[in-house]
């Protein structure tokens, strides 16, 4: 191997570093023995740089690669799929160490660690891992760079200086072709994450699904409204339309439950006043999006349903953007279809026969359908139920259970049990679940909703007035629905219990609350200008920096500012030579030089100026006298020191005078 | 066949073209300070193999709808943009001398030494040196301001030998970028006749002896020091006495001067210029490994007897430059 191809001691010691930092972030998503490979394959190339081992042959790389795949088929049950492939990825990443022999194998397993990098990225895009990767992608050039190095086998700084100087230059311009490169689809479809749990809230909601949800302290979206934000009452976020009870739970209707004919959403008159916000969802693995009252949304991939609800066609896999626009007072189906009418009555044959008799004799005493709708609420808040984040389990007939033994609840059960007796009397009624408040944070005026604030709530259809949001929670716990679940819940302790060192817990004392808040305010903006940046955001944004979003404005704006940052680089890089002070005696003995150059007379660069003179005096006897007499000079004031200033401000002259004289004699 | 034919011409009168462009562009000088006229700058092998790494990334942003993948694949497309400046100083400002060329015999190594200055206060890593047919250099100048270089390379026969274009190449920092430039730096070996021994010097044409006892070389009796004088051979110096601290001497043999050998073009009657060559250079190396005063005389070069190794460096340079101009 000739010197070029080997790799320093060095560049190897940066990518040691580099295998570990890359492979932590994923530690929590490959099985265990991935890392136990890390470990082996770092102290086989190590004794292989000190001499005691050898590197793999043929065949043993043949195996650990089979091994290392059965391995990763045998723990993740498939090859398929986002998590086996990075695995996969990571596991070949640390071979490829136990093979490093070149820097042909060093390249290799560079640009492996750049394709890891953005593996971690499909997974959390949060900042502080954006803080990580940076650092990994500053080590990873750093050996780039250290390879280069030849001969420098002590770990030096220098390597690493130069890669944070380029990275930090080229910064500025990834910057701009960040906002101006176009944002197309998907050209093709790709493995998703197939082994993450789904998040928030579920399409299949039993009694006792929303309390667990709620013991969460994650946050669910962020919103921010484009004009004032409404009143915390009115912030019911709908994400679910739940027609449907089956085996003791509430479902939406699927695709495929709604006929063709009733599965597009009917556009319909606005009324009132409509709201305008941008919501940044966290990633759910799940599809629906959160919208308050009646909504559109222009944001592409994003699907009105017929039950007035956002829906995205492929899951929510990480922090997505959308903008909406509601009406909260738009009246929703004036009218009903007859198909819509029996979804929306639909009670399973048997079971809870108490809360049907209930249900029953309460319509007895209304007149109306919203007279009736009273007298349920009223019945909640007559008896003695309680609003719990700990509610009892409940057996085989849950609604009878819980309205006439344990009376203790949480939202779904109260809109559990409201719907099911709205059906039984004929009024047709669902469940809507999503999330009910939100914290406003000063910083950035957004309204951030967590996981607790999940809530589960009802509609009803009534004649004239379409669907109306009815919350029996409300008829239970006031305070709910005016302050949110923590004070809902103060009596009994419960709020986040289970997460004691949640920020959240500790919002009285204000230092970190403040702090809570800002990093919140942080997190939203990252969200919304990098994570979130998608095709409409990239229009709006162009289009009011440009005034037109057109192919040359692009070439220009990118020509342009890339010539603002590399000129400045260029010029520090190229220009700012050393240049050596000459002394004054010898600029002018340069001078006289070239002068002598141009007659003929070159001065060899070993030649003394004495030889010099007298080799140039024999080649020009006409000048003898002069070139002796300024060689003299020069000599005089290099070599003897020691003359005050004065006289050697004169002796130069002097040698600038003779200098200039001979050049006018030529 | 033709076709081979034609493409054969037509490469030569490629390349023939090109040597003419770069020959223009960079003229031979015994000082070459490189910059934007003499550095050539391309991507790599590594660096396509980069862009195509790059590709994949890319398609990965664009399928996850990514925008942090989208911006690691732009920082490190940048980088990239940003290396043509670091590769490109890695080599701008460096100043190449060209110092010597070791003489040579025909078919051996001559030693070709330059002096690699930088320009200002920066380091330069990984200089890639050769010539077509010498072996390779790979320097840093890392907190120094010169370094010397010494490539080999096989010299052919008698006359100037030209090593052709130095290339200096570097793939620093990234490896991503090859930034390189063929410099020519006047930089001739003098290369001596081939060596061809004959069995005794024909026809010896030995002066009259005139009996003088002169300290010369070559004898046997030992008859004193004298202060080391440049040219004196080091086979001469008394090293044990230098040793031992004393001043640079030579020893002195005493004999009589009975015989100065000419090595005398016509000599080797009949026989073709670079045999006749090939034999005076043979009986110099010869007279001067064994002490002998011997003179040169050719046509158009006299050179008056004596010895030393500064004597035996003249008369090689006069056998090697017979008949040659002066280098192109």
């Amino acid at each position: 191997m000739t010197p070029e191809q080997q790799v320093p001691r060095n560049a190897l010691a940066w990518m040691i570093l580099c295998l570990f930092t890359l492979v932590a972030p994923h530690a929590g998503r490959i099985p265990f023995w991935v890392l136990l490979v890390y470990v082996v394959a770092v102290v086989w190339r190590i004794q292989v740089y000190r001499g005691h081992w050898s590197f793999p042959g043929r065949w043993v790389k043949l195996a650990l690669i089979l091994s290392a795949t059965g391995g990763i088929f045998l723990s993740f049950g498939s090859l398929i799929g986002l998590e086996p492939t990075v695995a996969l990825l990571l596991t070949a990443f640390a071979l490829k160490l136990t093979e490093l022999v070149g820097r042909k194998d060093a390249y290799v397993l560079i640009f492996l660690g750049y394709f890891i990098c953005i593996t971690e990225f499909l997974f959390s895009q949060d900042l502080l891992i954006v803080f990580y990767m940076a650092f990994n992608v500053l080590l990873l050039t750093t050996a780039l760079v250290a390879l280069h190095q030849p001969g420098e086998q002590r770990f030096n700084r220098s390597s690493l200086r130069l890669a944070g100087v380029m990275l930090l230059q080229a910064f500025p311009l990834m910057v701009v072709l960040f906002f101006l490169f176009p944002r197309i689809g998907p050209l093709w479809t790709v493995p998703i994450k197939s082994h993450s749990a789904k998040t928030g809230m579920s399409d299949f909601l039993r009694p006792g699904d929303v309390s667990n949800l709620s013991q969460s302290a994650e946050v669910a979206f962020r919103v921010e409204f484009d004009g004032e934000i409404p009143a915390f009452t009115d912030l019911y976020w709908r994400g679910l339309v739940m027609s449907r009870l089956e085996d003791g739970a509430w479902r939406s209707l699927r695709y495929w439950d709604v006929p063709p004919g009733e599965r597009r959403a009917p556009v319909l008159d606005t009324s009132g006043e409509g709201l305008e916000y941008s919501v940044i969802m966290e990633p759910t693995q799940q599809n629906w999006l959160y919208s308050l009252g009646y909504s559109r949304s222009a944001t592409s991939g994003v699907m009105e349903l017929s039950d007035y609800r956002l829906y995205s066609p492929v899951a929510v896999e990480q922090e997505s953007q959308y903008r909406v626009q509601s009406w909260p007072d738009t009246r929703r189906d004036p009218t009903l279809t007859d198909w819509r009418r029996t979804q929306e009555l639909r009670l399973p044959e048997t079971g809870n026969p108490l809360t049907r008799e209930l249900a029953l004799e309460l319509k007895t005493q209304a007149d109306s359908d919203q007279a009736f709708v009273d007298t349920v609420l009223n019945y909640f808040t007559r008896n003695p139920f309680v609003y719990t984040l700990q509610p009892p389990l409940l057996g085989d007939d849950p609604m009878d259970q819980f309205l006439f033994q344990t009376r203790r609840g949480f939202c779904e059960h109260y809109a559990y049990a409201f719907v099911m007796m709205m059906r039984e009397a004929g009024v047709p009624a669902r469940i809507v679940a999503g999330y009910m408040g939100g914290e406003v944070n000063p910083v950035n005026r957004t309204v951030i909703v967590h996981q607790f604030d999940a809530h589960a709530w009802a509609e009803v259809w009534l004649d004239g007035q379409g669907w109306v949001r009815v919350d029996p929670t409300a008829a239970v716990a006031p305070d709910r629905i005016e302050w949110g679940l923590e004070q809902a819940v103060a009596g009994e302790g419960s709020f986040l219990a289970q997460s004691p060192l949640s920020p959240l817990r500790y919002r009285n004392i204000d230092l970190i609350n403040m702090l809570r808040l800002r990093y919140d305010a942080l997190t939203y903006s990252w969200q919304a200008w990098v994570t979130g940046f998608n095709s409409e955001q990239q229009y709006e944004f162009l289009n009011n920096l440009l005034g037109e979003v057109s192919a040359s404005r692009f070439v220009v704006v990118l020509l342009g500012t890339w010539a603002l940052v590399l000129t400045p680089v260029a010029l520090s890089l190229l220009m700012r030579r050393r240049r050596h002070r000459l002394a004054p005696e010898d600029r002018q003995y340069l001078v006289f030089c070239e002068r002598m150059a141009r007659m003929g007379v070159v001065r060899e660069p070993w030649e003394s100026p004495s030889a010099f003179a007298g080799r140039a005096a024999r080649k020009l006897p006409r000048f003898a006298e002069q070139i002796d007499a300024i060689t003299a000079r020069y000599e005089a004031l290099s070599y003897q020191p020691g003359a005050d200033s004065d006289e050697r401000a004169q002796q130069h002259r002097e040698l600038r005078q003779q200098v200039r004289r001979l050049q006018l004699a030529y | 066949m033709g076709g081979g034919v034609i493409d054969g011409g037509l490469k030569q009168r490629w390349q023939s073209r090109f040597r003419e462009w770069v020959n223009r562009r960079i003229p031979p000088a015994r000082s070459v300070t490189l910059d934007q006229r003499r550095i050539f700058i391309f991507p790599s092998r590594v660096g396509f193999f980069f862009f195509g790494c790059l590709l994949l990334m890319l398609m990965a942003a664009i399928n996850y709808e990514n925008n942090l993948a989208f911006g690691l694949t732009f920082l490190l497309t940048t980088l990239f943009v940003v290396g043509v400046l670091h590769t490109y100083a890695n080599l701008s400002g460096l100043t190449i001398h060209a110092v010597r060329a070791q003489s040579a015999f025909p078919g051996q190594q001559a030693e070709f030494e330059l002096r690699l200055e930088r320009g200002k206060r920066r380091d330069h890593y990984a200089l890639h040196l050769k010539w077509p047919d010498s072996d390779e250099a790979l320097e840093n100048i890392a907190g120094e301001d010169a370094i010397t270089v010494r490539l080999h390379t096989a010299v052919g026969e008698r006359g100037w030998y030209n090593p052709g274009r130095l290339l200096l190449e570097s793939t620093y920092p990234l490896g991503l970028l090859r930034c390189w430039t063929w410099i020519d730096l006047d930089l001739r070996a003098l290369v001596y006749p081939r060596p061809l021994s004959s069995p005794a010097l024909p026809g010896l044409a030995q002066d009259q002896p005139d009996g003088t006892a002169v300290p010369i070389p070559g004898s046997d009796d030992f008859y004193g020091f004298r202060d080391y004088r440049e040219g004196d051979s080091l086979r001469q110096v008394y090293w044990k006495g230098l040793a031992r601290g004393q001043a640079l001497q030579s020893k002195q043999y005493a004999a009589y001067a009975d015989r100065s050998v000419w090595l005398d073009w016509d000599m080797f009657e009949g026989l073709g210029t670079e045999q006749r060559l090939s034999h005076l250079c043979y009986w110099a190396i010869t007279l001067d490994r064994d002490n002998e005063e011997y003179g040169l005389r050719i046509p158009g070069v006299v050179i008056q007897p004596t010895w030393g190794d500064k004597h035996r460096d003249e008369v090689l340079r006069a056998l090697a430059l017979h008949g040659v101009e002066r280098p192109r």
